[in-house]
């Protein structure tokens, strides 16, 4: 008999590397692992929302290769330009990007889907833009919350839910173990995505790029610090480790990443057996 | 408990300008005759660590810092850095990138520290950078101490970042603004943090203070996750101060130091009857 | 989980081997705490033979040093294997524990 019961799942942010979820979630019900939460943050939002609407996995697939395409980007060039030429005015509720296509494909993905329908409890977190406060949303429209969530600073407009205005989740942490530990988790399996450094520097935008990723690289470790030591039980970070960097619209790399995904997840299945066995 | 007597640890964070703070808190635990052991500096944090390891009094730090900072260390523009963001490839674009001439601040820190070595100062002294190419934390505790505050200030875009053994060094808070793991790793059990907090905006109205409002949520996360971890990590006491000023203090209002030194001889008159209690129960 | 120990120069060295988990980390502790009360207080850890430690096993393993650190000594490691190595970055130990690549070098800096 376990007394070590509740499993959660937290998947972080990492933009399309977070499809390699979908391999650890195959790899999960290939062993009979049963989970009862999922917390989600950033791209890891879209994940997890799919994981707890037991969406079965070749549509997970399907679904990751619509929407990380660059159609998404649309208008970055244009309004960077205009932004710089002082001909855009740039406030609180700006973004870059025209956001219409990302908004349709999420509409098309997720509808009009709500916490509640789904066949297990789910978290999202985004950050409020004002207070830089971590937010966690848990009720009402998936759709409103998954946008918020993913809202990339600057680059997606933020999105207001609740009369709050949120912005990407990562802000104020990639990976939000402490949802999972507040709501009672005792074995966390969490999968979180450092962001990976270049080796040369040829451009402004390769060094904004290089201390975005010191950054969020440094806030991810010392959360993850923090919740090691905060934990009662058992917490098992899943990284999965790529050979090359992935970008952003790498939908071709989809398959690769799903295929990291499981091998990261079949390294720590032995540890993960031996916990729920022990206890 | 322990037979020894406590070692203190003084550890102060980025803040520009309003690192000064520490200089009020050092003349409330002189007065107190409590002892400093170590001090850990990070980014502004390091001037005012080194200054104090040095031993020199709050006058001869204070006119130290004048003279070091001014308006005219950000003043030079470095001409190849604008060339080098228009043509990348030409003008050879790589990651000794920096928008300002750093001649004025290198000169203005070998003058004012004057040649001093860590070796030179009283108690030891860390001073934290942050490493280019892979984000993490490299503590100096040997050589110039010139050259170890110069590159634990090298403000992102504004500084080249600083060539020292072989690393390229960039401001300290990218992976820590409150180092106090470097504080525990040494052996301190009274560890007093003073840090600050970057400001949020109240309304933005251009993608540059958009930039800022981001970069200071980001810096305030790290902040406050690393000193959550610490604070669980530590064996004993971590005092934190954090000054809080009325007035905006920007990067370069060194007119408004006596004020920053006198808010941080408040807090320390604040925390001082508990770390009393500490040194003598 | 076996551990033994030897002194040299006044230095407690511990041998781990094995896995560093809920299940042995408690082991350790009771041996640390034996050592500490014997007055050994400045020991190294030889993680050479540690192939894995989890979540909780570095709690476990932080309070133990911890209580070395309260009586004014340390554990300080050595011989940590890339797996490990990385877990222990992730976790933030590396910031706040001293490593060093060798047995030599970890025992000289307790002189």
């Amino acid at each position: 008999m376990s007394t070590y019961k509740r499993i959660a799942l937290v998947i972080g942010s990492g933009g399309i590397k977070c499809a390699a979820a979908v391999g650890m979630w195959h790899v999960l019900q290939e062993e009979g692992i049963e989970i009862d939460s999922v917390v989600g943050c950033s791209g890891g939002s879209l994940y997890g929302t799919l994981i707890a609407n037991h969406v079965d996995v070749s549509v997970m697939r399907e679904q990751s290769a619509a929407l990380w395409t660059s159609d998404i980007m649309q208008g970055y060039t244009t309004n960077l330009k205009a932004t710089k030429d002082g001909k855009l005015r740039f406030t609180e509720r700006s973004g870059l990007v025209n956001d219409s296509v990302l908004n349709a494909t999420l509409k098309g993905i997720f509808r009009d889907l709500s916490f509640d329908e789904l066949d297990m409890p789910l978290k999202i977190v985004a950050t409020e833009m004002m207070t830089g406060e971590k937010t966690i949303l848990s009720k009402g429209s998936l759709f409103d919350a998954i946008r918020a969530s993913i809202a990339i600073p600057i680059i997606f407009p933020p999105w207001e839910v609740d009369g709050r205005l949120l912005i990407d989740g990562a802000a104020s942490d990639p990976l939000p173990i402490d949802v999972a530990i507040q709501d009672g988790a005792d074995i966390i399996i969490a999968m979180g995505f450092p962001l990976s450094y270049r080796e040369r520097f040829r451009s402004m935008t390769a060094v904004q790029e290089q201390l975005n990723s010191i950054y969020m690289n440094n806030i991810l470790t010392s959360t993850y610090a923090f919740y090691n030591l905060a934990h009662h039980a058992e917490i098992f970070p899943i990284i999965p480790e790529f050979d090359a960097p992935i970008s952003m619209f790498d939908v071709d790399k989809i398959p690769d990443v799903i295929e990291r995904g499981k091998q990261a997840t079949r390294a720590q299945l032995p540890h993960i057996k031996r916990m729920l066995t022990s206890f | 408990m322990k037979k020894d007597k406590p070692r203190i640890a003084l550890v102060i964070g980025s803040g520009s300008v309003k690192c000064a703070a520490a200089l009020g808190l050092m003349k409330v635990l002189e007065r107190e005759n409590i002892d400093v052991d170590m001090v850990v500096g990070c980014s502004g944090g390091a001037i005012y660590a080194a200054l104090i390891a040095l031993g020199w009094p709050v006058q001869k730090a204070t006119d130290a810092t004048l003279r070091m900072w001014t308006r005219e260390v950000t003043a030079k523009r470095n001409i190849r850095a604008f060339l080098q963001l228009l043509l990348p490839q030409i003008f050879k674009f790589d990651e000794s990138f920096g928008l300002i001439n750093d001649r004025v601040i290198n000169r203005r820190l070998r003058e004012g520290f004057d040649g001093a070595t860590f070796a030179q100062a009283r108690i030891p002294l860390f001073v934290t950078a942050t490493d280019l190419y892979n984000g993490e934390q490299v503590v100096m505790s040997e050589g110039s101490v010139a050259e170890a505050v110069r590159a634990s200030i090298s403000i992102p875009y504004i500084f080249p970042p600083h060539k020292l053994d072989g690393k390229f060094l960039v401001d300290g808070y990218l992976n820590d603004p409150l180092p106090i793991g470097v504080a525990i790793k040494e052996g301190a059990d009274i560890i007093i943090a003073m840090g600050f907090e970057s400001p949020y905006k109240e309304r933005i109205t251009s993608l540059m203070r958009y930039n800022f409002q981001i970069s200071s949520i980001t810096s305030n996360n790290l902040f406050k996750t690393n000193y959550a971890f610490h604070n669980l990590a530590h064996h004993f006491e971590i005092i934190p101060i954090l000054p809080e000023f009325e007035q905006r203090i920007s990067l370069f209002d060194t007119d408004k130091l006596p004020y920053v030194i006198k808010e941080g001889e408040r807090v320390a008159e604040q925390q001082l009857p508990y770390i009393k209690g500490l040194l003598t129960g | 989980m076996e551990i033994q120990d030897k002194q040299v120069n006044g230095v407690t060295i511990l041998t781990l081997n094995g896995s560093i988990d809920a299940m042995t980390a408690p082991k350790i502790t009771e041996y640390i705490q034996a050592l500490i009360s014997e007055g050994n207080i400045n020991l190294i850890a030889d993680f050479k033979g540690v192939d894995y430690t989890s979540s909780a096993g570095l709690r476990v393993l932080l309070g133990a040093i911890k209580d070395t650190r309260a009586q004014s000594g340390d554990m300080r490691l050595t011989g940590v294997q890339p797996d490990v190595l990385k877990v222990l970055n992730l976790s933030g130990f590396t910031n706040i524990l001293k490593i060093f690549d060798d047995l030599d070098t970890a025992v000289a800096s307790y002189a």
